[in-house]
């Protein structure tokens, strides 16, 4: 798994590549540092699928954003982590760009 | 249905017995009513007419005496010629004259006046009703009256009518019948010209001869001879003033009001009973209905309940195996038909699959097809050759069949193995096979049903299936399935629809059934609906590695199946993969598995994934897992769960076992037909 980050202004940019699963999560989970960063974007452009141990992660970070008053948007999402989000109605929850 | 319809016939004759009965006994009733009534009206008109007629010919007679007074009285003489002379000119019968004793003075009649020492008639000493005249001299009265009756003196009939004389004593007029009838008839035809009795009936008013003067019936009669009225009427009559009267009043007429009452009583009545007859027989054929009806649906429900339960009824029935797989159904018809289809494993890697149908309906037929059904299935687990089964199957039938009822059977026995068919047909329609994806009927000459007779040899066929082969048994309630028309479903569009349908092979039955619908278009199902379908899918490659119950394993496993599905098409995998990741996360995790192992089945035709995950790990069922609240917001939401769910919504089949102590759970994809 890649991480990169990428800070312009107060837009904190994560892109992530590779599976995201039981076994990456811990790398992801350890990526996911906002700092004082109002908006964050998460780019899944590259992640082939993702399991709930993702999901997860994905969740955490929304409500901590939230209850900083920033915000977090999910970006570029593949058609398979797409199906998960749907399925767990989480499409419902995250702002997808 | 007789008894009922005979039931039915009773009552309706009894309820029309009572009806015309009391219809009888009402109109019996009124006709003496009627009758009684009518004769009461002519007593009634007859007290008025004789009132009416009395005062009519008093008022006359009082008129013509007073004439004859004032004759007198202008110095007529009075002897008796003169009298006389006067009588006949003022067409009354006698003239006398008598003087304040009572004594006659002068008459027309020489009787009434001394003679030959003979005293005077007096009407003091007379006697009888003489004695009443004597008022015109006491003046209390100016004129009186007698009625016609016969004279006390000589015996004749007369009318006497007298009036007083201003200087003493009267003058008083005799009028006989003729006389009386003469002076008055006139008055009396007036008086009874529109008289009416009752509506229509009337007064005839005739001569003693029976000449008529008054008819009310026809005004124009008079002087006819009149004859008693006949049967028609009611009436009487009564000799007035010397005036024979009729009252007449017509039956007819006097019957309307009884047949207006008799009418409406019968109305009445019919209506009522009509309604208590319906009604009764009503509540009592639906009540027998219902008796009847229930029991026999009730014998029918259980009939079919036990003919339905007999058959292996779950799909699929091997969910773990992915070597074959078979679908049934049978739609049964209103009435319990005898078909059945059936299947089992006759050995580790063969298959016996079955359709057949008994002849006839009803109970017998089902029980047979229960006989049949356990005979076959029974002589094919032990293993026997499948010809075999069915010559013992048909010894057993036919030994003792007085009814002749016979069961055609098209059954196959799969090796599993090899995909090679052995098959017997028994009188049955020849199955479809798929070949290559090519659809054909398998054709080939049938041995005789089962229980027709004994002694019989059955004919073994074969036929191989190779991996995505299937073949599609039937009954004939699918292609014998008539239209309005008449026109049978028939063999050719079966075989069109068997063609089309590449999908799944429960759908395959759906399509079938669907499509018959279609074609009988609301005329209803005569037969049972039965059919299978067995699809052949060749041994798959497994692959089984182990694993220890390790963040390190698991990695390992995911790497290794990452590997294992290297062929298989990226949106499956990818749902595999995910699929898979969730499972080994709560093996590891959560179950206190020592070891666990996954192994990845690919199949062909259609192409397909299964993974088995074995653990040794504590109970769990995925399955029967709550599935979480995907609707609640981000800071309400929890993220147990959700991995199971995914599981559960992206693949299909998904099983679960728990089998000596470890949890084997099978979930796969089909992604190829």
């Amino acid at each position: 798994m890649e991480i990169n980050t990428t800070r312009e202004g107060n837009t904190l940019t994560i892109a992530v590549s590779g599976r995201v699963d039981t076994v990456t999560a811990p790398e992801l989970e350890a990526g996911l540092k906002f700092g004082d960063s109002s908006r964050v974007v998460i780019d899944l452009s590259n992640v082939p699928y993702m399991s709930s141990a993702g999901l997860r992660l994905l969740l955490a970070a929304h409500k901590t954003m939230l209850a900083n008053g920033g915000r977090m948007e999910v970006a570029n999402v593949q058609s398979a982590v797409r199906e998960v989000l749907d399925i767990t109605g989480f499409s419902d929850i995250l702002n997808l760009v | 249905m007789t008894e009922r319809r005979s039931l039915n016939l009773k009552l309706v004759m009894s309820v029309f017995a009572a009806f015309a009965l009391s219809l009888a006994f009402t109109w019996l009733l009124h006709d003496r009513l009627s009758e009684h009534d009518a004769y009461a009206l002519i007593d009634r008109t007859f007290e008025n007419v004789e009132d009416e007629i009395i005062d009519c010919v008093n008022e006359r007679l009082v008129r013509q005496c007073m004439a004859v007074r004032e004759r007198l009285c202008e110095g007529h003489p009075d002897d008796t010629a003169s009298l006389q002379e006067l009588a006949d000119e003022m067409r009354v019968t006698e003239i006398s004259v008598a003087d304040n004793t009572g004594e006659i003075v002068a008459s027309s009649v020489p009787d009434y006046l001394a003679r030959d020492g003979k005293p005077a008639f007096n009407f003091v000493t007379a006697g009888g009703k003489a004695e009443d005249m004597m008022c015109l001299v006491n003046g209390r009265e100016t004129e009186y009256c007698q009625p016609f009756r016969s004279n006390t003196a000589n015996g004749a009939w007369r009318k006497f009518v007298g009036v007083w004389l201003p200087a003493g004593g009267f003058v008083e007029i005799g009028c006989d019948g003729e006389s009386l009838r003469a002076l008055s008839r006139a008055s009396i035809v007036d008086l009874f010209r529109n008289w009416r009795v009752g509506g229509t009936g009337g007064i005839v008013v005739t001569t003693m001869s029976g000449l008529v003067i008054s008819d009310y019936e026809e005004p124009n009669r008079e002087g006819s001879q009149w004859t008693d009225p006949d049967g028609t009427f009611y009436w009487k009559r009564r000799e007035i003033e010397s005036f024979p009267v009729y009252v007449m009043i017509p039956k007819s007429s006097a019957a309307v009001e009884r047949d207006v009452l008799v009418g409406a009583t019968a109305a009445l009545n019919g209506a009522s009973l009509v309604f208590v007859a319906l009604l009764v027989g009503f509540v009592i054929s639906s009540f027998v209905r219902r008796q009847m009806g229930e029991q026999a649906a009730k014998e029918l429900k259980t009939a079919k309940d036990i003919q339905l339960s007999a058959l292996p009824n779950v799909f699929p029935p091997f969910p773990d195996e992915t070597r074959f797989d078979i679908w049934a159904s049978m739609e049964t018809a209103k009435e319990v038909g005898g078909d059945f289809y059936d299947f089992c494993f006759t050995s580790a890697d063969r298959v016996l699959f079955l359709v057949a149908d008994v002849s006839g309906k009803g109970v017998p037929a089902a029980m047979f097809m229960m006989r049949a059904k356990t005979l076959i299935k029974s002589a094919a687990q032990t293993g026997r050759p499948l010809a075999q089964v069915f010559e013992e199957a048909n010894e057993a039938l036919s030994d003792g069949n007085a009814s002749n009822t016979f069961v055609t059977v098209w059954a196959g026995e799969l090796n599993i193995r090899t995909g090679l068919v052995s098959y017997v047909n028994a009188g049955h329609n020849p199955p479809v096979v798929r070949l290559g994806g090519k659809c054909e009927y398998l054709k080939t000459k049938p041995s005789l049903v089962l229980g027709a007779m004994s002694g019989i040899g059955y004919r073994v066929g074969e036929v191989q299936l190779a991996p995505g082969d299937a073949i599609y048994l039937y009954t004939d309630g699918i292609t014998e399935q008539p239209n309005a028309s008449g026109e049978l479903y028939g063999d050719a569009r079966l075989l069109e629809t068997v063609s089309a349908c590449r999908g799944r092979r429960a759908e395959l039955l759906d399509a079938v059934l669907a499509d018959v619908s279609r074609h009988a278009a609301g005329v209803e199902q005569e037969d049972d609906r039965t059919q299978l379908v067995i699809r052949y899918r060749g041994e798959p490659d497994s692959v089984v590695r182990e694993y220890a119950p390790t963040m390190d394993d698991l990695a390992k496993a995911s790497a290794d199946l990452a590997v294992a599905l290297g062929s298989v098409p990226e949106k499956f995998r990818n749902q595999l993969l995910v699929a898979a990741d969730e499972i080994f996360a709560n093996i590891v995790r959560y179950s206190g598995a020592t070891r666990w192992s996954l192994s990845v089945e690919t199949t062909r035709h259609p192409d397909g994934v299964r993974l088995v995950f074995v653990d040794d790990g504590k109970p769990f069922d995925p399955l029967a897992h709550r599935d979480p609240d995907t609707t609640l917001s981000a800071a309400d939401r929890e993220i147990g769960g959700l991995g199971i769910l995914i599981v559960k919504k992206t693949m299909s089949p998904v099983t679960y076992k728990r089998r000596n102590g470890q949890n084997i759970l099978t979930m796969g994809k089909d992604y190829g037909n």
